[in-house]
């Protein structure tokens, strides 16, 4: 009972933080909890595969840039399509690319699942910056409309407001995030983990493994795509680079792994504490990685289970109540 | 009634027989122990049998299908459980999860997407119940991993009775374990297997003979005889064969 009340305040709080945020920040910093929301959802995303279902995608970009490109397209070329179908847009053709690819990453695990997605994201990398009539090559798809968000005869807002954009942003990552975490809680999300553990015995229990690791990625897609389809419309630019390179495949896997891979909120952790090193580097020097892939290095050797892990563990140890709990309500 | 056949069934390694023309019968409701040296072929024919290797000649027939080629997975649904020599649970899960995963295939919550797993009240009961019925109710929020070897042990039992099967193929359940181990044991796979059917691979005399209806000695990938434990005692060659070296 304690507990819950507690968890209700903290989401409160929480919520007035997200309320207030752009009107105590500025538009630079709304701008960059924009930036970091969506990477967190891509993160959470991520870790999907990796912390729940424990395959290591070097290529998740490609659900990411899909779903970019696919939401850039669709406004590009189709006039007067409404906001929350063009950000379907985007999330479905990660999700239908993840579909496509499904037969052949189910079927491997370990280093080939690890090798063949980082195969399909550079060749999905090339794709785009040859196809130049399509995707613009290099320079890629810019100035395509942002179209307002429209409620028929109630409200029309517009989204070239950077405000307006965060609150549209805010609400699509946190629904989504909600939905990733309800999933992870579903019968089918303990299966994801039990694949992990030991997909073989999943198998003598009776569940079909090719079927079952299919629909995760699906999911995954899924929300990388929407991540993708949210960054689109925020740039209102789509290039490779940025969205289809290698960095966009590893940012994620750093923040998953510096935030906690055991944990579902650790990516969204890792993405602040990544976007924040980041910010404030940046006022010193321009080697920004230098100093992001140090912080990487030490978390991946000093504390494997990343910055949630490392506060469930002082939790534990500190935090009266606690005691005899499982350290973290979604510790997986 | 035989629950389980096997047809002239065969199997090598890289040309290396390990399994040749095996027929064997399991009869419905019975206790039937395999026992045989090391390398005699008990594993392999149980992973045969399960599904984990393809046999390269012969047929096996499960509740007079023909499964010859069947994946675990199918094997699981029509009602076959297998417990694993080498302990093979999800160790980092609690044995409440390890558990769990069981009840939920056997009610055929596969694809669920729409509900939480811990608001499911019948499956959360049911898993609690196996729990207890394997004495591991209280350590049911403790990392399986974290478990003591027997307790491991028995939740490697139950999780192949987890999915309610009719034929259940324990391999060696009381491997490494002491005296007491032991003998917690065999009472829990006597409880356990109440009303099934159960093929047991042991290397333990002691719980062979205390357990089996019918005993089964394989011998090079074939079956040396098939009998009571009475008939499995008194047989020469078997005492030649196997017994005897034990120093029984």
């Amino acid at each position: 009972m304690r507990r819950n009340l507690q968890l209700w305040a903290l989401s409160l709080a929480g919520l007035a933080v997200v309320v207030f945020y752009p009107h105590l920040f500025g538009i630079y910093y709304t701008n960059f909890f924009v930036k970091f929301a969506i990477f967190a959802l891509y993160a959470v995303s991520l870790n999907l595969l990796l912390g729940y279902m424990g395959v290591l995608s070097f290529g998740h970009a490609i659900f990411f840039g899909t779903g970019a490109y696919a939401t850039a397209l669709a406004l590009t070329h189709i006039s007067g399509l409404p906001l929350i179908p063009a950000l379907f847009v985007g999330g479905l053709s990660g999700g239908l690319l993840a579909t496509i690819l499904s037969p052949l990453l189910v079927r491997v695990s370990g280093t080939a699942f690890a090798m063949l997605t980082l195969a399909f994201g550079q060749l999905l990398f090339v794709f785009a910056l040859k196809f130049r009539n399509i995707t613009g090559g290099e320079d890629g798809i810019g100035g395509f409309p942002i179209p307002s968000l429209n409620i028929p005869g109630i409200v029309s807002i517009d989204m070239l407001d950077q405000r307006n954009f965060y609150y549209f942003a805010i609400t699509v990552i946190m629904i989504s995030i909600w939905a990733m975490w309800f999933y992870t809680k579903t019968p089918f999300g303990s299966l994801i983990v039990g694949i992990r553990d030991n997909e073989n015995r999943v198998d003598y229990m009776g569940f079909r493994l090719p079927q079952t690791k299919a629909v995760n990625l699906i999911v995954s897609g899924t929300f990388a795509g929407t991540a993708g389809g949210l960054y689109a419309l925020f740039q209102n630019l789509v290039s490779t680079v940025g969205i289809l390179d290698i960095h966009t495949s590893l940012y994620p896997i750093m923040m998953a792994y510096i935030g906690g891979i055991g944990n579902f909120f650790g990516p969204i952790l890792g993405s602040a504490i990544l976007h924040i090193l980041e910010d404030v580097t940046f006022r010193f020097t321009e080697r920004v990685d230098l100093i992001t892939g140090l912080v990487f290095i030490l978390v991946v050797m000093f504390a494997p289970s990343g910055v949630a892990g490392i506060l469930s563990g002082i939790r534990e140890r500190y935090v009266s109540g606690a005691a005899g709990q499982p350290a973290m309500e979604d510790e997986i | 009634m035989s629950i389980l056949e096997t047809r002239g069934l065969s199997h090598d390694f890289k040309g290396l027989k390990v399994i040749s023309d095996l027929n064997l019968k399991i009869i419905e409701g019975e206790r039937h122990a395999i026992i045989g040296h090391n390398g005699a072929g008990k594993t392999t024919l149980f992973n045969l049998i399960t599904g984990a290797i393809i046999p390269k000649g012969g047929r096996i027939l499960f509740k007079g299908r023909d499964v010859t080629r069947a994946r675990p997975y199918r094997l699981a649904r029509m009602g076959m459980g297998r417990s694993f020599q080498i302990t093979s649970t999800f160790s980092q899960l609690t044995p409440f999860e390890n558990i769990r995963m069981g009840i939920l295939s056997k009610k055929g919550i596969r694809f669920s997407l729409f509900r939480r797993v811990d608001r499911m009240k019948a499956v959360t009961e049911e898993t609690h119940r196996i729990l207890k019925s394997i004495s591991l109710y209280e350590e049911r929020d403790v990392p399986a991993c974290e478990l003591s070897y027997g307790k491991h042990r028995s939740l490697e039992v139950g999780m192949a009775v987890a999915t309610d099967p009719d034929l259940v193929m324990l391999d060696e359940p009381t491997a490494g374990m002491s005296r007491e181990e032991t003998r917690h044991t065999v009472a829990l796979v006597r409880r356990l297997t109440e009303g099934r059917t159960m093929v047991i691979i042991e290397h333990d005399m002691d719980v062979v003979f205390s357990i089996a209806d019918r005993i089964t000695v394989l011998h090079h990938g074939k079956i040396l005889t098939t009998g009571t434990p009475r008939e499995i005692r008194d047989n020469q060659e078997v005492r030649g064969a196997y017994l005897g070296e034990m120093g029984d």
